[in-house]
């Protein structure tokens, strides 16, 4: 059981997570998609009427925090040693803005 | 092969040195791992730096870890501080970790030596280490079958006795599903018990990190060393954890123990039968068999296939090429930056999942996907507590299949249906444990998966070492192995 995404759909998606694709690419996906949600489909099935969602798996869970003080957890320099391009201290990109 | 329990006692009782453990344990690797492919890289420099240390520290007489001596390998989606985290992408080829993780520092506070990193399934997404960018690695019981996955890497390492304990991680049966196919013993522990800070994230309610040992008691002992509250990960649970070395101590007198039929109809042939001799020797350790009911989880892949992608893509999100990972030299635009890096450095799987998990999070789908996924999860949470009323743990197997050859599964369904009844301890956060349970007729290991309730992580390694103990089946090498 097929839930059929279009072409339109995938570039919809590609687009919202940043992922460049092929047409190829594309195709296979919307292939793929399409059948994994015609599978998940199966859950319409089952009444969650009055059921909260899970948000946590773990009983009573809070959400630690920690003081509002600043700490140096990396300095600058391993920072930067995984940085793919980098001047004076900065990550370097392309232009954000066009002038 | 030594397990890490009697290699620590050698190191500590001046039998051999820690130099020489580390010498023959890379020696042996070096030598074998080309037909395995288990580790991606080996940390050597490390490895000899801290054997030196801990020789001088034992001739100094100064107490010595609970791991003192012990070779162990790691995933390579946990970090080590300096050595290379690939998460076998090529998005990460060249990525050096900047810290480790609190499983890494626990590990190495208690002597443990550390000797590479091991493949997997890219970012830990599959169910057979053939999604790795870098390599395959190869099931030591059948090189043309896979180990198993994501972590199969790991599991391969202790099956071919290149260490005694492996570290993995278990989103949706990624230790144990490896453990059942190399028949070595897999634990996930319950979910908050094992910090998770050091652990690429791939699904964040679901990830759990575990190790692989070829016994029992071994799994006990790296348990007492890094089952504790970590305030880097505010999922940890603050609980103090078990002495679960000393549990294993004590006598087993049997307990109730439940198996879902209702949920396992499907169940035939060759895993029914393992899986029915595996309950006769229950039986026969004063175990009383009765029957749950689990039926809803039989949605348990629909849910985790919902909730592991929607927590994926936003996980990987952070893979843009801008402050680390492999940037594309053709993106001339900001946009080309995130839209090439991404597209050259994934493979199609992670591609799939974080496609699948923006549809189901993005609007107008959010709510009849991931909402109704979440309701759902609920709904299985609640069916196992009623079950635990019945019963202290709950058996099931590991793998509708064992080991299977390499490139035999193309279709992604097909593979995500291996995980069929190790899903539910992720969606439930609960321990689980893979403990061998015999061969079939072609020489291929079988597991079988007990389950407790949320932290009772020690009454499920007291019942698998019950079992060990009687079938001693991991006692057995792979005979390509065995020497």
């Amino acid at each position: 059981m097929e839930h059929d995404l279009s072409e339109e759909d995938i570039e919809k998606l590609s687009h919202l997570c940043r992922i460049a694709c092929t047409p190829e690419e594309k195709e296979k996906l919307r292939a793929n998609l399409s059948k994994i949600l015609g599978y998940v489909d199966q859950l319409k099935e089952i009444d969650t009427t009055g059921v909260p969602p899970c948000n946590s798996v773990l009983e009573g869970m809070t959400n630690p925090l920690r003081e509002d003080e600043s700490c140096d957890t990396m300095s600058r320099e391993v920072f930067l040693a995984n940085a793919p391009a980098h001047v004076g201290g900065m990550i370097r990109v392309p232009p954000v803005i066009k002038f | 092969m030594h397990t890490a329990k009697e290699t620590q006692r050698r190191f500590q009782d001046g039998e051999i040195s820690a130099q020489d453990i580390i010498k023959v344990c890379l020696e042996r690797i070096e030598q074998q791992d080309g037909k395995v492919g288990a580790f991606l890289s080996l940390a050597k420099e490390r490895a000899y730096k801290r054997a030196v240390e801990l020789d001088k520290k034992r001739k100094e007489g100064k107490p010595l870890g609970k791991l003192a001596g012990v070779p162990i390998a790691i995933k390579d989606n946990i970090h080590i501080e300096g050595e290379l985290t690939t998460c076998a992408s090529k998005f990460l080829t060249n990525y050096r970790a900047p810290f480790s993780a609190t499983v890494v520092e626990s590990l190495e506070k208690e002597d443990a030596l550390i000797v590479g990193k091991t493949n997997l399934d890219e970012f830990a997404m599959g169910s057979s280490t053939e999604t790795s960018a870098f390599k395959l690695t190869k099931n030591p019981w059948d090189l043309a079958c896979t180990p198993g996955g994501s972590s199969g890497g790991s599991a391969a390492a202790v099956a071919a006795r290149f260490v005694p304990i492996a570290f993995g991680s278990d989103t949706g049966g990624s230790i144990r599903q490896p453990a059942s196919l190399t028949g070595v013993v897999g634990f996930k522990p319950s979910y908050g018990r094992v910090s998770r800070y050091g652990l690429v994230a791939f699904g964040s309610s679901l990830d759990q990190i575990g190790p692989f040992a070829t016994r029992v008691e071994d799994v006990a002992l790296t348990m007492n060393v890094v089952a504790h509250h970590c305030h880097k990960d505010s999922t940890s649970v603050t609980k103090a954890p078990e002495d679960y070395a000393a549990l294993l101590g004590s006598p087993f007198r049997g307990c109730k123990i439940g198996v879902p039929w209702n949920f396992m109809a499907d169940l035939a042939g060759d895993a029914k039968d393992n899986f029915l001799a595996s309950l006769e020797i229950l039986k026969k350790l004063h175990c009383e068999i009765v029957d749950v009911d689990l039926e809803i989880l039989k949605t348990s892949i629909a849910v985790y296939y919902i909730l592991a992608t929607a927590e994926a893509s936003t996980n990987l999100a952070r893979f843009d090429g801008i402050r680390y990972g492999a940037r594309s030299l053709k993106a001339k635009t900001l946009d080309e930056v995130y839209d090439l890096s991404k597209q050259e450095g994934f493979g199609p799987e992670v591609k799939n999942r974080i496609l699948l998990g923006t549809y189901v999070l993005s609007s107008g789908y959010q709510d009849a996907y991931y909402r109704h996924a979440q309701k759902v999860r609920t709904l299985i949470i609640r069916q196992f507590a009623e079950a635990f009323k019945q019963c202290t743990a709950i058996a099931m197997p590991v793998s509708p299949f064992p080991a299977f050859p390499l490139g035999s599964i193309q279709d992604p369904l097909q593979m995500y249906l291996q995980d069929i009844y190790t899903i539910a301890a992720n969606l439930a956060g609960l321990p689980a444990i893979s403990v061998p349970s015999g061969f079939n007729q072609e020489g291929k290991p079988w597991g079988l998966q007990l389950l407790g309730p949320q932290l009772q992580d020690g009454n499920v390694l007291h019942i698998a070492h019950a079992f060990e103990q009687v079938t001693q089946y991991s006692h057995q090498l792979p005979p390509l192995f065995a020497s």
